[in-house]
């Protein structure tokens, strides 16, 4: 039973990440490959706070987000502008400066050996309570203006900003809300693996985030979730042929892509509409 | 009243002069048509006006504000909307999210607001759903709430373009070859269709177009580009008769 | 910092920056022609750099034949990977994104498939020469950089011959422009694709032999390209040449600053010169600012 548990924590643990890049590459289109960079971020915080300057956990997670939020917004600043595949680039680099510069802060951060000894404050009915409030925020936003501005912006920049829409300011919005999500998740889960180090998530974990999102639909939250519970378990549960399953991952997606470019969910979201078709009510 | 004014407007692409020294002056509810060979720089004018690309020199006036260096979204806040030659609907949007999103700038919930779904949000939300299906009604395309644009007949995305540009109530609106691939039923249809919302919206519209009958109808002005320079100005009636335009559009034919 | 040293230092840097080269050429080709990051050229160096050291350990050692056969291996590698990752979902006409997103898993797919069947085995390259240095006076030239600086030479060199004089190389450059332009000219468009992915499939192919004899080879060996893909970022995306010198100065940069201030500082100081550089000059080094069509 313990062992059950424990996937159910790594797998949602995961899903709160997949859900700060379903916002920021699925929803709107910009693809970060330094969110490793965030989990880092926010990890260390909350980590380094509570160890070293006896800060209370609560306190500890707060800092953590805020952390991740203001460096999102000072990283936003130069790469918001730049094009997409500069920008993919450009947080790559982010997310391995972080990881130069946790190694060689040494004194503050343990350098290669990482933070040990962390205790388990994180818990299985935390994170569901998280993963629920962080998915009913993103399914507001997304039914309403922001989310529309959001999927403008990615079909269309140009005709995006002659409706009218900041691009520029709204892709700041994002990338702040996304790394804020994204820091958050770290935070968790350096309370719930109990030790972190530089190598926590790697740019090979960030590309599995936007391609999970893509595997679920980038028009579907609930496609991202499925996705990413599916995928996260299916590795707990298989922990031998762990490597294996990114090759099948992989595979998922290049079928998907090739034979349903929508995504297995499309635009398939859960809603009281889809859920019951017979109390039909107007959108 | 003077809508719009552009002084003097240049814009040079890597040598080659793509709108040199454009100027013309629109009024209030008045119909204009910018017409010229493929390559004149009609398009040019319009991504000019609306900020896409900054002009080299000159300066650009609408209602009395010099909109020459803002950025495109502020341009579109102040009242200048328009549609594309090459239709730019947004394809993962619905019909109905299409014109939404045009609706945005005039609404003024903040993104706290709208994650928590509070009342100004809920409110201004509603008032965006029930604009928009008042635009769909008034194009006939209600019972196209649900379909994705690019899944429509050509026709009807023009249509919806139109809808989408002026879902922010304009007082100036750029349509950019807007009978280009429709029929002749549909280009009658378009011209009844934009006189009246001329009046009913009190609009002032810009049209660029290779479609003489469409703009023999219904501008009252005409300027005339080729290779990037005005040619001509005046009424079609006059324009239809003016050799320099003739001499543009069909060559040296002595 | 010694004078010899320094030269030495130089003198690595620029055959590193060799590799960095071929690297930031072999992203930029598709870039040019296709628009999108084209992450599955790590997927090739990787399969490249297995296969070389395959063939040259149990079925002929010499380093030219091996190499000549990876490099050409490489070529096929990549052809195979146009027609059956991209393809596909260029014939649907799919957005940028797609391309992009299949490009990485692409990479992943190759770095897991090798991390799950290979990856507990260290395997670095045979020893192909007797003496692994030569000695130019008080400098002492490691002889494996001094290949790799030739070969990245000779390569570009060809490379530039055939994109300058021979038919397909003036399609591919004409592609570069506007994908249909080809077609314009008589060429079929799929064709000059299955090229452009073949030639740099060659780039990968030399690439990854190169860095597996330097470095052996392990199933993270793909990763090393990224270094090229800063180059060509650098070097402006779209600018071949660009991506050739900010290689070069990459390599040079990189060595001189490890030498002086280690590596994970070294890591910072570029990385964070890049954002500077990207903030100033958004469109890199020889890149053209790109305009939107309205």
């Amino acid at each position: 039973m313990e062992f059950y548990i424990k996937v159910l924590e790594i797998t949602c643990l995961h899903t709160i990440l997949v859900l700060g890049a379903y916002l920021m590459t699925g929803l709107t289109g910009l693809f970060s490959l330094g969110q490793g960079g965030f989990v880092s971020i926010g990890a260390y915080t909350a980590a380094i706070a509570f160890l070293h300057f006896n800060v209370p956990f609560p306190i500890a997670i707060l800092m953590a987000v805020l952390m991740g939020s203001v460096v999102g917004f000072l990283i936003g600043i130069p790469t918001l502008r730049l094009h997409r595949d500069y920008f993919l680039l450009v947080t790559f680099g982010f997310g391995e400066m972080v990881r130069a510069a946790l190694l060689h802060l040494a004194q503050l951060t343990g350098g290669a050996l990482g933070i040990a000894g962390i205790p388990k404050q994180v818990d299985l009915p935390m994170i569901h309570v998280s993963i629920l409030f962080i998915t009913i925020l993103i399914y507001n936003l997304k039914r309403s203006r922001f989310g529309r501005n959001c999927i403008a912006i990615r079909d269309d920049e140009l005709a995006a900003s002659l409706m009218g829409i900041n691009v520029y300011s709204h892709k700041m919005k994002v990338f702040i809300l996304g790394s804020a999500i994204t820091s958050y998740g770290g935070a968790l889960y350096a309370f719930l693996i109990m030790f972190i180090e530089p190598n926590l998530f790697n740019w090979l974990e960030s590309a599995k985030l936007i391609i999970i999102t893509f595997v679920g639909g980038v028009n579907s939250i609930i496609g991202a979730i499925i996705a990413s519970v599916v995928y996260y378990s299916f590795g707990e549960f298989f922990r031998f042929v762990d490597v294996w399953r990114d090759v099948l991952l992989a595979l998922a997606v290049l079928f998907v892509t090739i034979f349903r470019p929508g995504g297995i969910f499309g635009s398939w979201e859960l809603s009281l509409k889809n859920l019951l078709p017979w109390r039909v009510k107007k959108i | 009243m003077e809508v719009l004014k552009a002084i003097t407007i240049s814009k040079n692409f890597g040598g080659v002069s793509a709108v040199d020294q454009f100027a013309m002056v629109q009024q209030e509810n008045e119909i204009t048509g910018i017409i010229g060979p493929n390559g004149a720089g009609k398009t040019t004018v319009f991504n000019l006006i609306t900020g896409v690309y900054p002009v080299d020199t000159g300066e650009i006036w609408f209602c009395g504000k010099n909109i020459t260096r803002l950025s495109s979204h502020r341009i579109t806040d102040l009242g200048i909307t328009r549609t594309f030659q090459n239709i730019r609907l947004f394809r993962n949007l619905n019909v109905l999210d299409n014109l939404r999103v045009a609706y945005g700038i005039k609404t003024h919930y903040t993104m706290w607001e709208e994650m928590v779904r509070g009342s100004r949000a809920k409110r201004e939300e509603q008032e965006t759903e029930e604009l928009a299906r008042s635009y769909l009604a008034y194009f006939g395309l209600d019972q196209y709430v649900d379909t994705f644009p690019y899944n429509l007949p050509y026709g009807l995305q023009r249509r919806l373009e139109l809808a989408r540009a002026l879902m922010a109530s304009p007082k100036l609106l750029l349509l950019d070859e807007p009978a280009a691939g429709l029929n002749p039923k549909e280009i009658h249809q378009l011209i009844k269709t934009l006189l009246k919302i001329k009046e009913e919206k009190n609009l002032s519209i810009i049209i660029v177009e290779h479609h003489m009958e469409l703009v023999m109808n219904i501008c009252q002005t005409l300027h005339v580009l080729n290779f990037g320079k005005k040619i001509a100005e005046g009424e079609p009636k006059d324009i239809q008769q003016n050799k320099a335009v003739l001499q543009a559009y069909l060559g040296d034919e002595g | 910092m010694e004078y010899q040293i320094l030269l030495q230092q130089i003198f690595n840097g620029i055959s590193l920056g060799g590799v960095y080269a071929l690297e930031a050429v072999g992203f930029g080709i598709i870039f040019n022609i296709l628009k999108f990051s084209n992450f599955s050229h790590s997927g090739v160096v990787a399969i490249t750099a297995y296969l070389g050291f395959f063939i040259s350990k149990y079925v002929y050692t010499n380093f030219l034949v091996t190499l000549t056969i990876t490099t050409l291996a490489g070529g096929f590698i990549g052809v195979m990977i146009e027609k059956l990752i991209f393809r596909p979902i260029r014939l649907k006409g799919a957005p940028l994104t797609l391309f992009l997103v299949n490009s990485i898993t692409a990479a992943m797919l190759v770095q897991q498939f090798f991390a799950a069947t290979l990856g507990d085995d260290y395997y670095p390259y045979p020893v192909f020469m007797k003496q692994t240095s030569i000695n130019l006076g008080t400098l002492t030239i490691s002889k494996t950089y001094t290949l790799m600086l030739i070969i990245s030479g000779l390569i570009l060199l060809l490379l530039t011959l055939v994109l300058k004089r021979t038919k397909i190389g003036i399609a591919l450059r004409a592609a570069s422009t506007d994908v249909r332009t080809p077609s314009l000219m008589g060429v079929n468009i799929d064709f000059v694709i299955s090229v452009a992915f073949f030639i740099a499939g060659v780039l990968g192919g030399i690439t990854g032999y190169l860095l597996g004899m330097t470095y052996s080879v392990d199933p993270f060996i793909g990763s090393m390209i990224l270094k090229g893909i800063i180059a060509a970022i650098i070097g402006g995306m779209g600018s071949l040449g660009g991506g050739v010198i900010a290689g070069l100065l990459l390599g040079v940069a990189e060595s001189l600053l490890i030498a002086e201030i280690g590596s994970s500082l070294t890591q910072i100081a570029i990385y964070s010169g890049i954002f500077v550089l990207l903030l100033i000059r958004p469109e890199g080094i020889g890149g053209k600012r790109y305009l939107i069509k309205a």
